[in-house]
């Protein structure tokens, strides 16, 4: 046995269920992974028959009772690095995803400075290809997220950039997103959009509706997020650029979106699953983990985005892990920052809403979070290729875990679902070819 | 006994809760007649009157309301933070806590502020008015106000005018009157209602005219143009075009109706000059003042059963 | 709540034994102040608000007066605020002034002698009486407090875990004085 379990080469799964997203399957089977890269899916690999010289580098993992997936992808994470190490870093970052079941993330590039430059691109990708992981820097459309000037889009491209957004900020000048459409179409880069009015939002911390009636709470109205989700849909169809609207939490969003497809625009959607779990009455006790933007919207708003994604307008699920030191969020609702981490309950809140509550086939569950992004992105992860480094996440489907806050290893513990009993427990997670978490 | 350790808000407080302090004010009622306005029952008990909003009425009520009964009232005034990494809410909780208060008056600028002190400090805390949240000490002094006028005062046809949207007597109020079964209604433009009023369930009314003629209370709110990020109403004319109260208006209300404000009132915004400088036989129906009496006796009754608990 | 845990033991007084200890005081009451000129009446909230005002009213009949009585209730001025709670505050009204007055101050049973030491505070507040003298209809020992009365309708030797259960028309619709017992 070997100290480290990272140190083997091999690793042999057995007897556990697997999930191919891609090709949206579930079957029984075992999974031989020779020299970290995916060399055999079959239904009985004996450990005896591979081909391997030293036995004794070849893990087994009794994988009975256990789903095997394609590893998770996350493509909105803030890594808060550099800048706010405090917060969250690339290291802290990368533990987290691990523990969530996550073997590829992409960041999102409102960092202080703002990832807007060939050097920061560079300095993620190769801050993670030192720790061995996959990060996907996602660079700033404007110059300091400003949304004024056009950042580099053809040097970012070249550094690595995987795609360009503002997320955080909205590009409120309407000329000014035309260009960026127009431009990111000439190096076929995907603008992921973070839509948002200001002169509806400007003052708001959460739902605008029945419940900041209540509690007097100045309200965002959707129509902060659709006038804009509008607005972008236009330009997308005229200039034929291709578009990701992020944290959708609207209802008309999702209707135009679909409308948006039905039409041929170039576009695809995520939500978070804060946005798919909570409705705006998780508000009643002002506790600040519940603060974010998009807000956290009405239940018939949630109920559009389930149904949103039973019937594939919306294309994925994405975290927007957003770390938050205490101190922003232990004050009042509105001295709190906005944001909630989501790294580590990525999948067991999707598992638990849309799988053991919605009943959503679980191939179409894990695409979400697997395969889905990974085509939104054109990233070679999500699946169980043969011949690929082997990014596999091992989950026990009936374990119930109920959230606490000390039981984050995120440097942050700012969540919305500390104190929900969620489904679901990642096991081990396979990282490039390496078992790298394991859960005890 | 009341079923709750702090007054935070008007939805946690039971009917019960609200008979047993209104029964309570009566009695404190008669203290403050007398010509020693004082009882010893709060001795040795120390409340710190929080104010992290400059306020000169509420403040004093309080003040006067722990005096009148023996308390040690220390005020505490703190600037709200916006700092984002610095000194917050929660370095004053502490200090609050280390200073082993028995109770907590809090008065601040943001929604949910005094639930935060609560939930915090698990000490008793009674929420002098937190943002566009709550302040229910003035609605429950409303209500006495109310109940003292109107011997059938579960049939009490209240409306309430002005800015709904910032105000958090307005939220209180509305609350209060509807868990007492008044039959209230708002008038407000729409730049001054939240977008959805479904939580409120009342009648909407953008004129002042379409309900004067009918209702036993009108209840002008003070115009709160500090909470104001912009100006949101045309004008000051206007105002008095479709939401005052003037002699004119003054003139068409039912004869036993009687009119509220929670204080200071504006003059010539929300009650003309010359409703204010009604004297004699015409004044009877402005119970402003009657509303600032009430108020100490309210709070001490409040005082004392938190503090007996 | 009473009416589970207590269980009845003897009875003391009936309703004549009552009215017949109530003459008795009204008649100490002026020949100690040589009159009824200068009295005035307080009884203390609940049950000693009745009993003021029979003995007063007897006085009245023999003395042809009119004397006025007021309405004390002494919870604003307990020493066990925050122990015990009884949040129903009754009425206190004391119409008149007591400045230089001789008050009679009525309650039912003396026992700690903690409600007098409450109650001479309250009318203190009131004012500065000539004198205060007291009448209870039971005295039934056990004082924690130097104070005695000037009037006892019956002195009842009780154990601790004893409660005298005083009943009066005008609030239980029947006159009667017992011992119960804790049960």
């Amino acid at each position: 046995m070997k100290n480290n379990l990272s140190e083997y080469k091999n690793i042999l799964i057995k007897s556990g269920k697997v999930i191919d997203p891609v090709r949206k399957k579930e079957f029984d089977s075992d999974i031989f992974i020779k020299e970290g890269r995916i060399s055999k899916i079959d239904k009985k690999i004996e450990f005896e028959n591979l081909d391997i010289a030293d036995k004794n580098d070849i893990f087994v993992i009794d994988a009975s009772g256990f789903i095997i997936s394609p590893g998770f992808v996350d493509m909105h994470v803030h890594l808060r690095d550099p800048g706010n190490e405090d917060e969250e870093d690339i290291k802290s970052g990368i533990s987290a995803a691990l523990k969530g079941g996550i073997t590829a993330i992409a960041c999102m590039p409102n960092t202080e400075p703002p990832i807007d430059s060939e050097h920061l691109v560079k300095y993620i990708i190769e801050s993670a290809a030192k720790l061995d992981y996959k990060i996907f820097p996602i660079a700033a459309m404007t110059k300091k997220i400003k949304g004024k000037e056009i950042t580099e889009f053809g040097i970012l491209k070249r550094a690595g950039a995987i795609a360009l957004s503002d997320d955080g900020r909205c590009v409120a000048n309407s000329r000014i997103m035309y260009e960026i459409m127009e431009y990111a179409r000439q190096f076929k880069l995907l603008l992921i959009l973070h839509e948002e009015d200001y002169s509806f939002s400007e003052y708001g911390l959460v739902h605008e509706g029945y419940f900041s009636s209540k509690l007097g709470l100045d309200g965002i109205s959707y129509l902060s997020e659709d006038l804009v989700v509008a607005r972008d849909i236009i330009l997308a169809k005229y200039t034929g650029a291709r578009i990701h609207i992020t944290h959708v939490s609207s209802k008309n969003s999702v209707k135009m979106i679909k409308k948006a497809k039905e039409n041929d625009v170039n576009i695809t959607c995520d939500v978070t699953p804060h946005h798919l779990f909570f409705n705006d009455s998780c508000l009643t006790d002002f506790n600040t983990n519940f603060k974010v933007k998009p807000p956290i919207r009405s239940e018939e708003d949630r109920k559009a985005i389930i149904a949103g994604i039973k019937e594939g307008v919306i294309d994925a699920v994405a975290s927007d892990h957003a770390p938050h030191l205490e101190t922003e969020k232990n004050t009042t609702f509105k001295e709190a920052s906005f944001g909630a981490i989501g790294l580590e309950t990525l999948f067991s809140a999707c598992y638990t809403k849309l799988y053991k509550q919605e009943g959503i086939k679980l191939p179409d569950v894990i695409s979400l979070f697997t395969s889905s992004p990974s085509n939104i992105l054109d990233i070679e992860s999500g699946s169980l290729k043969i011949g690929n480094k082997a990014d596999i996440t091992i989950f026990n489907p009936d374990k119930i875990n109920k959230i606490r806050k000390q039981d984050f290893i995120s440097k942050s513990a700012n969540s919305p679902f500390i104190g929900e009993s969620l489904f679901g427990e990642v096991v081990y997670t396979i990282n490039n070819g390496k078992l790298v978490f394991k859960n005890d | 006994m009341l079923s709750v350790k702090s007054i935070l808000n008007i939805e946690d407080l039971s009917l019960e809760d609200i008979d047993l302090v209104l029964s309570n004010t009566d009695s404190f009622l008669e203290v403050l007649g007398r010509d020693l306005k004082k009882v010893p029952t709060l001795r040795g008990k120390t409340i710190i009157n929080l104010f992290f909003e400059p306020s000169t009425r509420t403040k004093t009520s309080f003040e006067l309301a722990a005096k009148r009964m023996n308390a040690d009232l220390v005020n505490f005034s703190a600037p709200a933070s916006s700092l984002k990494k610095g000194e917050s809410i929660i370095d004053t909780v502490k200090t609050i806590i280390a200073m082993k208060v028995d109770l907590i008056i809090v008065r601040h600028p943001d929604s949910g502020a005094a639930k935060f002190i609560f939930i915090k400090t698990n000490i008793p805390v009674i929420n002098a008015g937190d943002g566009k949240n709550e302040h229910p000490t003035q609605a429950l002094l409303d209500l006495h106000t109310i109940k003292k006028r109107f011997k059938d005062f579960k049939k009490v046809k209240v409306a309430i005018v002005g800015d709904i949207l910032n105000s958090r007597v307005a939220r209180s109020n509305i609350k209060l009157f509807k868990k007492v079964g008044f039959d209230v209604s708002v008038v407000s433009p729409p730049m001054l209602l939240p977008e959805n009023m479904d939580y409120f369930n009342v009648d909407i009314k953008n004129n002042i005219d379409d309900v004067i003629g009918e209702v036993d209370v009108i209840y002008m709110l003070r115009m709160q143009f500090e909470r104001h990020n912009r100006e949101l109403y045309p004008s000051v004319r206007e105002y008095n075009e479709y939401l005052s109260l003037n002699m004119d208006r003054v003139s068409k209300m039912k004869k036993e109706s009687i009119v509220m404000h929670p204080g200071p009132v504006n003059r010539g915004i929300e009650i003309s000059e010359e409703v204010m400088n009604l004297s004699g036989k015409g004044s009877d129906r402005l119970l402003i003042n009657t509303q600032v009496t009430y108020g100490v006796a309210v709070r001490m009754a409040l005082l004392y059963l938190l503090l007996g608990q | 709540m009473k009416e589970k845990t207590l269980k009845e033991k003897a009875l003391i007084l009936n309703e004549i034994d009552i009215d017949r200890v109530l003459k008795r005081i009204s008649h100490e009451i002026l020949e100690r102040n040589k009159g009824s000129k200068n009295l005035v009446f307080i009884g203390i909230q609940k049950r000693g608000v009745p009993l003021a005002k029979r003995i007063s009213k007897s006085i009245d009949d023999l003395e042809k007066s009119n004397i006025k009585v007021g309405k004390l209730d002494i919870t604003f001025y307990r020493d066990d605020i925050g122990k015990k709670i009884k949040p129903e505050v009754e009425i206190t009204d004391i119409p008149f002034e007591i400045v230089d007055k001789d008050i009679i101050l009525v309650d039912d049973v003396l026992y700690t002698g903690r409600t007098i030491r409450a109650s001479l505070d309250a009318i203190i507040d009131f004012g500065r009486p000539k004198s205060i003298q007291l009448v209870v209809l039971i005295d039934r020992g056990h004082r924690e407090l130097p104070i005695r009365a000037d009037y006892v309708g019956k002195n009842i030797p009780t154990s601790e875990d004893e409660f005298v259960d005083v009943k009066l028309k005008e609030v239980d619709s029947i006159d009667r004085v017992t011992i119960c017992e804790k049960i």
